[in-house]
């Protein structure tokens, strides 16, 4: 019997399957690595086994009197910065209405000194570096409750080589206690050097279990790819690309550093990479959203000027944000409203807007782009996310364009609409000679629509790749920099189209 | 008036919160005119009417002022101190200097602007909190007002001014007049004009304004600006209807320009409403206030009974708009 096991855990949301007959065992000194793509499960695992999400068929199973303590380091920090680091560590204070400060900090101390960190129980947490913020999360995780599990959630995203290796010490340390750690990243360097198991997650199912010798960089690629992936039909422009649009040489900024690219009009550049490993960054940077701190860019040979949106969209770039809720669409106004929004330079005469023109441009836009919606005075907001980015997409191409930015411009959407919008991609790229660059983080999506792929990985571009050598293996390697995975098999998916 | 209401609210122009909601706003207010003529006769006298109007013609013009700033998800609680500013400076550039009255009033108008741009530069600039920036410009232009003032009453206004503060015109209180003309130019300002669209767009969210490369800080700085010179215009139309200025007037103008908005439907949040949920909450506000006196009810108990009524109608907005959504 486990310390805890998952035995046939399934659970579903509207239209998917986040986890499918799940079992996993988790042991008393042992380091559990899962490893996955983004939406592989993970995440909806360590909810399981926390307990916040109830599976829909499976038990847990333990093998003592009382279930396991288990400690969770979320991803994020999730701290109150100001208060001290003692209070963050011992917060909700369920012993006692009272406290004593001097008490607390002695508590706290023994767990600082393990973890070896430096900063004070009675310092503020605002003031203590993001390592130690991160350190001090998994502190809390094993003070609240001594952990007899703790789960640690790409804990490294944000620490320095000598501060990961601390935590690996930690980490060992605890294992040698008894601890059963589970760790959860996309760094396969950090599994190779940790692991006594490794699971490989994909599409919500267990794919790869093993504490064996065939553990390698090479064997966890290979479970992690081979998901079922329609490539018959492409979506890259196959006209020959034009003119170089863009040149950007040594761009810097905050969260990434020396980037250079070529984007050509009448291509589909794909922009891969982890969450976080700067990609919107670089784009948005480009678009004048964020201010670049070294580096330069050419438009049409013209030396580019870093200001505001505006004056980007002047020039014909367009940027349509990933987070088309927050950043995209005006929920309370209506579908015309929205288009008439992006265009007023268009619909307007003598700062007066003309109702029957915004009409006439939002019925252009409905008719060419299919977009379901009751009408055009319905309120953009009850319009379903495919339809929602279909008024945005088509809204951006009205201005004429030179440049077109998707940074991830299916998320939320559903399968019909997302190949909808791929072959608006093409369209553009073929008939408009329009530049699209495209940030996705699915491999699919990247395969199916680009002509090109530049891969980031920290903030760097580390890989790029040509329509001819495009797989999924290669890409997948370089988004997760394991350098040396070569593809074999899926080399013959690479068909005439190219 | 109740006809222009209804038509507005069926056409296909501009319903940012559908129809329905204004509507609702609309029988609301009947429905407390209706009880007011049964609790009190004298409701529908003319006499009562007039001096409901004159009423709403002040909080009407604030309301409206505020009613810009909210849709964008903005707030200025020192239009009330903006208004005693702008009077005050008018009354004394007529009085003191002898100016002509359209120079002063412009001059007035001129200072409501600047102090609106002012509140507008400090919150756009450095991304503060409105409601706070504007809490300390409240003790600045009060306090601008007292100094100027040194406490004591400015009298001696000519008659060319007073005529537009307590004046009548075919048996409407003139500054009512004003206050149409004033709905009539901010209602085409904000639904008709490429400005309004992006009034409305950056109340919906400023990050997606933004990206369409619509200047949000120029949108907003503009909004407070002319909010400003809107509450100037009411603290002028004030001084002439009391033939004086003095350092405290405006200063009771602030729960009614945020209730009353918020009463007719505009969102605190931003981007929901239209003015004529402004001026519609100004009149049921100006009506409230007017039965309570009728009524008899104890002076002192006033601000007791106005101040439930915009907390229950706050409460009653957010439960429908919750309700709209489950």
């Amino acid at each position: 019997m486990s310390l805890l096991e998952a035995r046939g855990i399934t659970k579903r949301f509207p239209g998917v399957v986040a986890l499918d007959a799940v079992d996993l065992r988790f042991e008393r000194g042992e380091v559990h690595c899962i490893v996955g793509e983004n939406g592989a499960g993970k995440s909806t695992l360590v909810k399981v086994l926390t307990g916040i999400y109830r599976p829909d068929e499976g038990d847990l199973h333990y093998d003592g009197e009382t279930p396991p303590a288990i400690g969770y380091v979320p991803q994020e920090l999730n701290l109150f910065d100001h208060m001290t680091v003692a209070e963050n560590m011992f917060l909700p204070l369920e012993n006692g209405a009272l406290f004593r400060r001097k008490t607390l900090e002695e508590a706290a101390r023994p767990f600082l000194k393990d973890l070896k960190m430096t900063c004070a129980p009675e310092d503020l947490v605002r003031d203590i570096s993001v390592a130690e913020k991160q350190l001090l999360q998994i502190a809390r995780a094993l003070a609240s409750r001594r952990s007899d599990i703790l789960i640690l959630d790409e804990p490294t995203a944000s620490l320095t080589a000598t501060e990961i290796e601390r935590l690996f010490a930690i980490v060992e340390e605890l294992q040698a206690r008894g601890t059963a750690i589970v760790f959860i990243t996309h760094r396969l360097d950090e599994v190779m050097r940790l692991h006594s198991v490794v699971s490989v997650l994909r599409n919500g199912c267990v794919v790869g279990n093993s504490d064996g010798e065939e553990v390698s960089e090479a064997w966890i690629v290979s479970k992690m790819t081979g998901k079922e992936m329609d490539l018959s039909t492409l979506y890259r422009p196959r006209t020959p690309r034009g003119a170089p649009v863009f040149r950007v040489e040594g761009l810097s900024g905050d969260g990434f550093e020396e980037v250079s690219f070529d984007l050509h009009a009448g291509e589909v550049l794909g922009f891969a990479g982890l969450v976080g490993a700067g990609r919107s960054e670089v784009l948005q940077t480009l678009f004048g959203m964020r201010k670049p701190t070294a580096g330069q860019a050419w438009f049409d040979g013209e030396p580019w000027v870093f200001n505001k949106p505006a004056r980007a969209i002047s020039k014909g770039v367009m940027y349509l944000s990933e987070e088309r809720k927050a950043h995209g669409i005006f929920p309370q106004m209506s579908v015309r409203q929205n288009v008439g929004a992006g265009l007023l330079r268009d619909v307007a005469r003598l700062g007066v807007v003309s109702n029957a023109r915004e009409a006439e441009a939002t019925a252009k836009i409905i008719g060419d782009y299919r977009v379901k919606t009751a009408s055009s005075e319905t309120k953009i907001m009850n319009l379903s996310g495919g339809n929602q980015q279909k008024v945005l997409i088509g809204r951006g191409l009205m201005a004429n364009p030179r440049v077109m930015i998707f940074d991830e411009p299916t998320r939320g959407i559903d399968v019909n609409a997302k190949d909808e919008i791929y072959r608006l991609m093409q369209q553009v790229a073929e008939d408009q000679q329009i530049a699209v660059v495209l940030i996705s983080s699915e491999i699919e999506e990247l395969l199916k629509c680009s002509n090109r792929v530049l891969s980031l990985y920290d903030g760097r571009i580390n890989a790029e790749i040509a329509a001819e050598e495009l797989s999924e293996e290669r890409l997948l390697s370089s988004i997760i920099n394991t350098g040396g995975a070569s593809d074999a098999t899926a080399a013959n998916r690479e068909d005439a189209h190219v | 008036m109740s006809d222009g209401l209804v038509n507005v609210t069926q056409r296909r122009g501009f319903n940012l919160k559908g129809g329905g909601q204004i509507v609702g706003v609309l029988i609301a207010f009947l429905v407390i005119c209706v009880v007011a003529s049964l609790v009190a006769p004298q409701f529908l006298t003319s006499y009562n009417m007039t001096i409901i109007s004159r009423d709403l013609a002040f909080i009407g013009i604030v309301a409206i002022a505020q009613g810009m700033l909210l849709l964008l998800g903005d707030i200025d609680v020192s239009i009330g101190a903006i208004a005693g500013l702008c009077g005050i400076v008018c009354t004394k550039l007529l009085v003191d200097a002898q100016l002509d009255p359209v120079l002063a009033i412009s001059a007035g108008l001129a200072v409501g602007a600047i102090a609106g741009a002012v509140n507008g530069t400090i919150i756009t600039m450095f991304n503060l909190n409105s409601l706070v920036v504007t809490i300390g410009m409240l003790s600045v232009y009060s306090g601008l007002n007292l100094w100027i003032t040194k406490g004591r009453t400015i009298v001696g206004l000519p008659k060319e001014v007073t005529v537009l503060g307590g004046g009548t015109l075919m048996g409407v209180p003139v500054p009512v007049y004003i206050m149409a003309g004033v709905f009539l130019v901010i209602l085409f300002l904000t639904t008709k004009t490429v400005y309004g669209r992006r009034l409305y767009a950056v109340g919906n969210s400023r990050e997606a304004a933004k990206i369409i490369g619509i200047h949000e800080q120029r949108v907003r700085i503009t909004a407070y600006a002319v909010a400003g010179a809107l509450a100037g215009l009411a603290g002028m139309l004030l001084c002439f209807r009391l033939v004086s200025a003095q350092a405290s007037m405006g200063q009771s103008w602030l729960l009614p320009s945020i209730a009353a908005p918020v009463i007719g439907g505009i969102a605190t949040t931003g981007g929901i409403g239209t003015i004529w949920g402004a001026l519609l909450g100004a009149a049921i506000i100006a009506v409230i206030g007017n039965v309570i006196v009728l009524g008899g009810v104890d002076v002192y108990l006033q601000q007791v009974v106005t101040g439930a009524i915009v907390v229950i109608a706050v409460a009653l907005d957010a439960i429908t708009r919750k309700m709209g959504r489950g």
